[in-house]
């Protein structure tokens, strides 16, 4: 007859953590990170056009001055608490409020109190409404996010193909994932995933590199090659007989558990009908998951499944062969701004 | 029984000339009682500091008072745009009597 042996036995011999883990891990156990993050397509917001969006895992303000300046604001009035985003207007440089027609600019600063004598003196010292501090690069709105409100301690990069003459594309694409931006940027570095999930000839060789903000990473010689800034913008070349492509993606985090991945795809101006025009042609539809007869698959019909039900090991079991994965991870914390208790878990 | 609450009463002159006789009591400020007592106080912002509506000049008593904070500070001069400010001047959400407090007498002051 035979009987189970008893607990302690068994935690002499195995990691019971390892074993009983399914139910306490989460999926999504990350703060909101720090950086520079897209906002919406500059054209996509008009002199005057106020907007409610939900980014940073709240919810914001949009709007345009009819100057042309665009702010992200906090949407409720400091004053009495109205939503400024349902019947706030855009008067001349400023945000108004509905309720009292208090007045707030871009940076947060009460212009106006229609009515008061005496403004009271803290409008004179600082910002009253949270403003985050904005500007547009790259025809993209962006805005830097700090969970403390300090202020950006890095600046977004120049990205020639998106900036410099000589440049064309405007093939974009958007798809919503089920997950933290910490996990999306992860597969960055999961060189070996590459080959098993996306079906790739093999695990491609690859060289990382982390520093201050920026991450490079250059796969497969030199076949991609690129760099992201902070947790919000990556800027990748493929090259491939002789034409490249850029694609610059800017994800956002939607809320702690949705990220909304937003590319852009760009190439030089090859001349029309050249090969290098259809060489970059093809992989900027290989990138989207457009191409016809490709031996991998695109991200979009293979990522999602994994991200969508994955659960976030902080304590994973990796083996030879992964990438740098830890040390992405060590990378990414610095952009947390957390109790350490809940970092633990990062 | 032993119910009786350390209670100071405080002498106020109205804006129009009134004499008024205000109990105060210790932890809250002097602005809530002014503006109970009817005595012309608005005390709008609640001692935020954002208001300047509860001015008071002090007449008498009331020391040893805290020196003013760089909020009373500012509110202070920025009233004082509009209305005279003196030395005796305090914004009365910022005033609290205590046990040390004897005599204190105000005017309630002008507000913009």
């Amino acid at each position: 007859m035979t009987s189970n042996p008893p607990l302690k036995d068994l935690k002499a011999d195995i990691n019971l953590q390892q074993l009983l883990e399914a139910k306490s891990l989460e999926r999504c156990p990350f703060p909101i990170p720090s950086g520079w993050f897209f906002v919406d397509y500059s054209e996509n917001l008009k002199p005057g056009e106020v907007r409610n969006i939900t980014l940073f895992d709240q919810e914001w303000v949009l709007f345009r001055t009819e100057g042309g300046e665009a702010g992200v604001t906090d949407p409720y009035c400091p004053h009495l608490g109205a939503h400024m985003g349902h019947g706030g207007k855009v008067v001349g440089e400023n945000l108004r409020c509905p309720f009292h027609h208090w007045e707030y600019d871009t940076a947060g600063w009460c212009q106006n109190i229609p009515y008061g004598k005496v403004a009271p003196p803290i409008t004179k010292k600082q910002a009253v409404l949270r403003a985050l501090p904005t500007q547009e690069r790259y025809g993209l709105i962006w805005s830097w996010y700090h969970p403390a409100c300090e202020e950006p301690s890095w600046e977004l990069p120049a990205i020639p193909a998106m900036e410099d003459a000589g440049w064309g594309g405007d093939r974009r694409g958007s798809w919503t994932a089920n997950t933290a931006i910490q996990e999306i940027a992860e597969n960055g570095v999961d060189f070996a995933h590459l080959k098993f999930l996306h079906g790739a000839a093999g695990i491609p060789p690859a060289v990382v590199d982390f520093e201050a903000h920026v991450i490079s990473i250059d796969m497969a010689g030199g076949y991609i090659v690129g760099k992201g800034y902070g947790p919000g913008l990556n800027v990748f070349e493929f090259t491939q007989e002789g034409a490249s492509a850029t694609m610059i993606s800017y994800t956002q985090p939607i809320t702690g558990d949705k990220s909304q991945m937003n590319m852009s795809f760009r190439a030089r101006a090859y001349p029309e009908g050249s090969k290098q025009q259809h060489v970059a042609k093809k992989i900027i539809d290989h990138m989207i998951g457009a191409a016809e007869g490709e031996e991998s698959a695109g991200f979009e019909s293979v990522d999602f499944v994994v991200w969508n039900n994955k659960k976030y090991r902080p304590k994973p079991l990796l083996c030879d062969g992964d990438g740098p994965i830890l040390q992405f991870r060590k990378w990414f914390r610095q952009f947390y701004i957390a109790d350490p208790k809940l970092l633990e878990k990062v | 029984m032993q119910e009786i609450l350390w209670m100071a009463v405080v002498r106020v002159t109205t804006r129009e000339g009134a004499k008024l006789q205000i109990k105060a009591l210790p932890a809250v400020p002097l602005m809530e009682f002014l503006r109970d007592g009817s005595a012309g106080v608005e005390g709008i912002c609640g001692g935020e500091l954002s208001c300047g509506t509860c001015h008071v000049y002090i007449d008498s008593g009331g020391d040893p008072l805290p020196p003013r904070s760089e909020a009373e500070q500012a509110m202070l001069e920025a009233i004082a745009e509009f209305v005279e400010v003196r030395p005796s001047s305090r914004l009365s959400c910022q005033v609290f009597v205590g046990e040390s407090t004897t005599d204190l007498a105000v005017t309630v002051g002008p507000v913009a």
